[in-house]
């Protein structure tokens, strides 16, 4: 799973939801993980097939398109300045206001299982999205959800993570 | 006949995998035999009638002809670990008295 600085953006600007998908979009493309339709693509299923997901405090939303445009499995977040509307997945007629959006990018998610579990419980966790969305820079934010979300390849041992897991709890 | 537990999602990638996991483990634990979880495309969904034991949605199912009880799957994404856990029970109790 990639997953580096320069997918991590923080305190965007946007007024709607396709273009923070076009954002991270143009990030993963930029840097080979993905084809260059890769966000037309997500926002056509996204428009068919909603992401918007009713967290607290505040809602989320993680786009993702088919395999077909992905070279490699990678996420993307954005925190935004101000909240953009996603349809509901649960419920499509409903607008939710969203401030962290998760991309995915997966080749296969069976392959990716691990991460995708890891990501079901941030979101079940409120005291973890105030604290992602409230670190200051991209690194800090990054290093912060490699060890939430077990990405590891830095050779942390399990006191860091300890630490990490237990943030705000 | 084995039972089958259905994870329903409008175009099946991540969603139904993150759910199919935590049920699929559950029932390993529980030791269940002969019960199947497994992920189908809600488009898909009329030739599973009759099949299915327990439906659990991850969309905004409109039908109500399905033949088998239906729960919402979103505390799989969402829930806390206590909520993951709950609807974790209702499903298996429901395989179980099917």
């Amino acid at each position: 799973m990639q997953f580096n600085e320069s997918l991590v953006a923080l305190d965007i600007e946007a007024v709607e939801a396709k273009a923070v998908i076009d954002l991270l979009a143009e990030r993963l493309h930029a840097q080979g993980l993905v084809s260059a339709d890769y966000g037309a693509q997500t926002w056509a299923r996204e428009l068919q097939h909603p992401t918007g997901l009713p967290t607290k405090p505040f809602c989320i939303a993680f786009p993702h398109a088919d395999a077909q445009g992905v070279n490699q499995s990678a996420l993307a977040v954005a925190s935004l300045k101000h909240a953009v509307r996603f349809k509901n997945m649960g419920d499509p007629d409903e607008d939710l206001d969203v401030l962290l959006v998760f991309m995915l990018a997966n080749r296969d998610p069976e392959e990716q299982i691990a991460t995708l579990r890891n990501l079901a419980l941030l979101f079940g966790q409120p005291e973890k999205l105030i604290a992602l969305q409230s670190r200051s820079t991209s690194r800090e934010a990054l290093t912060w959800l490699r060890r939430e979300l077990r990405l590891g390849e830095d050779g942390k041992g399990a006191a860091e993570l300890r630490k990490g897991g237990s943030l705000g709890a | 006949m084995a039972k089958l537990i259905a994870v329903v999602c409008g175009a099946g990638i991540n969603t139904s995998t993150i759910a199919e996991d935590q049920i699929r483990e559950k029932v390993e634990r529980e030791g269940l035999r002969d019960v199947e979880v497994k992920r189908i495309l809600y488009p898909d969904i009329e030739r599973f009638i009759g099949m299915m034991t327990v439906v659990v949605s991850m969309t905004k199912i409109f039908r109500t002809d399905l033949g088998a009880p239906t729960v919402q799957g979103m505390p799989f994404l969402i829930g806390t670990k206590e909520e993951k856990e709950a609807l974790l029970d209702k499903i298996i109790q429901m395989v179980k008295a099917a």
